[in-house]
């Protein structure tokens, strides 16, 4: 069932001149690495600020609403790409184990982000920001740092992309 | 001047780290995600600031107050990816020194990007303590936005050449 979803989107024309056409393929990469550069970027700094190792002068909600906005525009970026690339051989990418993991870890590292992002207006209004805080901030760091790694561990272990 | 180019290509990535780098099954992703995380902290920090400057998000601070926060892991990112990209540069140096993506990437537009970087980080103590930034600073903010976009585009074109 989703292996035939996947060959329905790499037979379709767009997507085939998407990822042949040489400008258009390099296109992509280009905003699929430069969405990620923000995105990773962004949530890093938030989750520095909470782990009490940047802009400790600042709000913390303060550097959170600023920054947030750039997470989810990066991730827009990165994904819209991403996911147009995929499609260019999606049938191939469905089953393959590495490709299943770097989903699950960018999953994973959304759901932090979205937890740090509703928490941290409450985290900042205790003195100091709590130690459990902390961890969720660091898990959220580790697992964008990870998401980069299984993201090249895809065309490394798998040879596909 | 070519020649002796390739024969240090060639020398460097004879070395045994490089060679560890090259040849090793599980290095060189690893060597990868570090360039690319030092680059999400150098890169993302240069946009949120050059975004500030084009006046966007400064109701919740003054680009001033940001870049104050983001200055440190500004610079930290940059030592990151500058030492990732040197080990991923060495495993296969002699390719690199002849790829024209790659010449323009460290020769011209690195170089270029980081006086102007260096350039707004001077004058943002100036430029940026409003929320409403003057016109020349947001012409510096965009064109430094431009820049890093270049330099990725130089830098995804590398293979396109090898």
């Amino acid at each position: 069932m989703l292996i035939q979803i996947g060959e329905a989107l790499q037979d379709n024309s767009l997507i085939v001149t998407l990822n042949s056409v040489g400008w258009m393929a390099a296109t992509l990469e280009i905003v699929h690495y430069f969405g990620m550069f923000v995105l990773v970027g962004s949530i890093a700094i938030v989750d520095l600020r909470v782990m009490g190792l940047a802009g400790q002068q600042y709000s913390a909600t303060k550097i959170a609403q600023r920054l947030f906005p750039w997470m989810w525009a990066g991730l827009a970026l990165n994904f819209l790409s991403g996911f147009l690339m995929f499609a260019g051989i999606a049938a191939s990418y469905i089953p393959d184990s590495t490709f299943r993991m770097k989903m699950s870890v960018i999953l994973a590292a959304v759901v932090f982000g979205i937890i740090v992002q509703w928490k941290v207006p409450a985290w900042d209004k205790s003195a100091g920001m709590p130690m459990w805080a902390k961890l969720i901030a660091a898990v959220s760091l580790l697992l964008w740092v990870g998401a980069i790694l299984a993201g090249n561990e895809v065309p490394a272990l798998s040879g596909l992309g | 001047m070519d020649s002796s180019v390739v024969t240090f290509g060639n020398w460097l990535q004879n070395r045994s780290f490089a060679l560890a780098v090259a040849t090793s099954d599980w290095a060189y992703p690893f060597v990868q995600a570090t360039h690319f995380t030092g680059l999400s902290l150098w890169v993302g920090t240069t946009v949120a600031t050059d975004l500030s400057l084009l006046g966007m998000g400064n109701q919740y601070q003054s680009p001033l107050q940001l870049f104050n926060v983001l200055f440190v892991w500004n610079w930290i990112g940059f030592c990151i990816a500058v030492l990732g990209g040197f080990l991923l540069f060495s495993a296969s140096a002699a390719t690199y020194l002849i790829n024209p993506a790659f010449l323009t990437k460290l020769g011209i537009l690195i170089p270029l990007g980081l006086m102007l970087h260096i350039l707004i980080q001077q004058k943002i103590r100036v430029w940026g303590q409003q929320p409403q930034t003057p016109r020349v600073a947001r012409i510096a903010g965009l064109v430094e936005l431009l820049f890093w976009i270049s330099v990725v585009t130089a830098a995804v074109s590398i293979p396109y050449f090898g």
